[in-house]
């Protein structure tokens, strides 16, 4: 087919079910690269609070490759941070690292029932410098490219506020108590994502990457976690995507089930599977592995892979994590070339059946 | 009154099911009726362990439970524990632990510590995010038989490199075992890491081999002496 639309209309027009010239290559979750880094000189450390950095680093990867969004923030820590954890950003670390929590908002499970989320979290931390970046991609490539942000989901955002292990043992001995500190956390993502939108983010991604089955088991899933899920998808206004990594092939249908328009699963997804169980309504993104693929694949592997994610049912060839740094350049061209380039004749939407 | 084969059975289901309050319940039993902790330990609690490291591999148990499954443990061996000799314990060594600088992903380096510990290792565990340099100064003041590093990711990964080769430059004969999920044995070999392995059970098997052999070293080298 013909390229008819540009990179905002693609992923804008697939998002929200209408008529588009092929799958769009994009993602939700953050896509810096050191060519980007070099490509503005700075440093890591020195983008995380920094709106204006963190604005053209993430439209570094449109500019080089042309990767159809750009999304910011770049770490899972913004919630988290405007809730009360300290973090560590290794300002002083020669490598580049991601930032971390240093210290939790609620470092002893006897706090938690207390725990109250503050009137003026928004204001707080780096939330307002997020929505500065939003609003500077908006103004400088809104008619480009798609914008995009993410929130943790409720679940990995408590386990970032409390003590990951106790959170899980309370899970299984004091479930009411998790259930009141996810409601807590529920209503405060819907916030944050609410205020991006606002702040000019055409789409919302949420990361519930803790609730994996190679964490928890599907039943936790199905009774704690979705009822939030569910929560945070009927609050905010489409397009939405929820997120999970790790292996998902037990619990696509309950993530489908949630209410987002899409779900991104990463490769140890079955997707043809999955493409069985998901109603056709709801989107796949995702599964090329943002790691072993495209920092140490070939351009030939990766033109491979992408063909193959398609042929399996991929409705955006769509990294299934962060794009990880050094991904070279060569294989994330080779990506945007091979999704153009077949995206359309093997997009499974185009096979009348 | 319950013969202590049938305690035994009763403790190693309550560990299997998580019943913390049973396992104490039936550990202090046995302790008040001066029946054989030793055995408490090792028919009761290890064997209901076991059941839970293979319910955990058949995805029939998943991280919360394992976790819950161990509290129940530790609760009843802190009250067996004294009422064993020490020696048997069956002390397999001391382990130094931790996921290092940069990397929070700890969920699995957990599950190694809790393996280990069940099986005898004496495991001091250094935590998440660990500055590399801390790993070789435990190593040094504790003189472990063995050091575990473990990484989820590949930019933190790269930091075990300069462990194994700080701590094989200053102590030549500890044991360095590594892991986490972007870690391969080909990485372990070339990085110059003694043992490798790709989950909590095998890795559990890889340190009693290694920390075995190097006992048999120390005492053929004191055998010479
Ligand atoms: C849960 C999770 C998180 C949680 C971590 C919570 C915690 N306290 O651990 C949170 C939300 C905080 C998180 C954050 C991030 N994450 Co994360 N996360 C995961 C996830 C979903 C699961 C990891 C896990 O716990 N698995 C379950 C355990 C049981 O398995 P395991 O760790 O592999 O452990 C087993 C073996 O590896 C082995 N083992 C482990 N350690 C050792 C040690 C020794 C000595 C031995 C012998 C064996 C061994 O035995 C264990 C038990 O069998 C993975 C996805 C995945 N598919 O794995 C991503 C993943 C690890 N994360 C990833 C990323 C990119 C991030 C972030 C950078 C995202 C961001 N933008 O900030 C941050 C990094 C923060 C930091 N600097 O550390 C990537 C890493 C990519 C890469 N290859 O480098 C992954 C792989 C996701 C992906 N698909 O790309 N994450």
């Amino acid at each position: 087919m013909e390229e008819t639309m540009n990179a905002r209309q693609r992923v804008l027009g697939l998002l929200t079910r209408r008529p588009v010239d092929g799958p769009a290559c994009f993602s939700g979750m953050g896509n810096v690269t050191t060519a980007g880094l070099e490509r503005l000189e700075c440093s890591f450390p020195s983008v995380h609070a920094d709106a204006v950095k963190m604005a053209d680093l993430a439209a570094t990867s449109f500019e080089l490759f042309g990767y159809e969004s750009a999304v910011v923030p770049f770490d899972l820590c913004v919630e988290a941070e405007a809730l009360g954890c300290a973090i560590n950003t290794y300002q002083d670390v020669p490598q580049l690292l991601y930032p971390t929590i240093r210290a939790k908002a609620i470092p002893r499970t006897e706090d938690m029932a207390d725990f109250q989320v503050a009137a003026d979290f928004l204001e707080r931390g780096r939330l307002p410098v997020v929505r500065e970046a939003l609003r500077r991609l908006r103004q400088g490539y809104g008619d480009r490219l798609a914008v995009g942000s993410y929130m943790l989901g409720p679940f990995t955002l408590a386990g970032q506020l409390v003590e990951l292990d106790q959170l899980f043992l309370l899970s299984l001995s004091d479930r009411r108590l998790v259930e009141e500190l996810l409601h807590k956390l529920t209503a405060a993502v819907i916030a944050v994502g609410l205020s991006y939108r606002e702040a000019g983010a055409d789409f919302l991604t949420v990361r519930e990457m803790g609730a994996a089955t190679d964490i928890l088991s599907p039943r936790a899933f199905q009774s704690l976690i979705q009822p939030c899920l569910r929560e945070v998808a009927a609050s905010l206004p489409p397009p939405r995507v929820l997120h999970i990594c790790g292996s998902t092939d037990k619990i696509v249908a309950l993530m489908a089930e949630c209410g987002f328009d899409a779900i991104s699963v990463e490769p140890k997804n079955n997707v043809r599977a999955s493409r069985e169980l998901v109603p056709p309504e709801t989107l796949i993104f995702g599964n090329l592995d943002a790691f072993k693929l495209l920092v140490h694949g070939t351009p030939a592997q990766v033109t491979q892979a992408v063909e193959e994610a398609l042929e399996a049912g991929v409705d955006a060839v769509w990294p299934s994590c962060d794009i990880w740094p050094e991904a070279k350049v060569e294989n994330l061209d080779a990506m945007v070339a091979a999704t153009r380039q077949r995206g359309a004749e093997l997009w499974w939407r185009n096979h009348g059946s | 009154m319950p013969s202590m084969d049938e305690y035994c059975v009763q403790l190693k289901q309550a560990v299997v099911d998580y019943n913390r309050d049973q396992a104490v319940a039936i550990a202090q039993t046995i302790v008040d009726q001066g029946l054989d902790a030793q055995k408490a330990v090792f028919d009761g609690l290890i064997a209901g362990m076991q059941v839970v490291g293979k319910y955990y591999e058949d995805q029939y148990y998943f991280v919360p439970e394992m976790l819950m499954c161990a509290q129940a443990l530790y609760s009843a061996l802190d009250i067996l524990k004294p009422h064993m000799p020490q020696t048997d314990l069956g002390l397999k060594g001391q382990v130094v632990m931790g996921v290092v600088q940069g990397d929070v992903h700890d969920i699995g380096k957990n599950i190694v510590k809790l393996m280990f510990e069940v099986a005898g290792f004496e495991v001091k565990d250094l935590g998440r995010d660990v500055p590399l340099d801390d790993f070789v100064r435990e190593q040094l003041s504790s003189d472990a038989d063995m050091v575990c590093l473990s990484a989820m990711m590949t930019t933190t990964m790269t930091g075990m490199r300069e462990v194994i080769r700080k701590i094989k430059e200053k102590n030549p004969k500890c044991r360095i075992m590594i892991g986490g999920a972007p870690v391969t044995e080909e990485l372990a070999s070339k990085w110059g890491a003694d043992g490798y392995a790709p989950d909590a059970n095998n890795a559990l098997r890889e340190a009693i081999a290694m920390v075995s052999s190097l006992h048999e070293m120390y005492q053929q080298a004191q055998a010479r002496d």
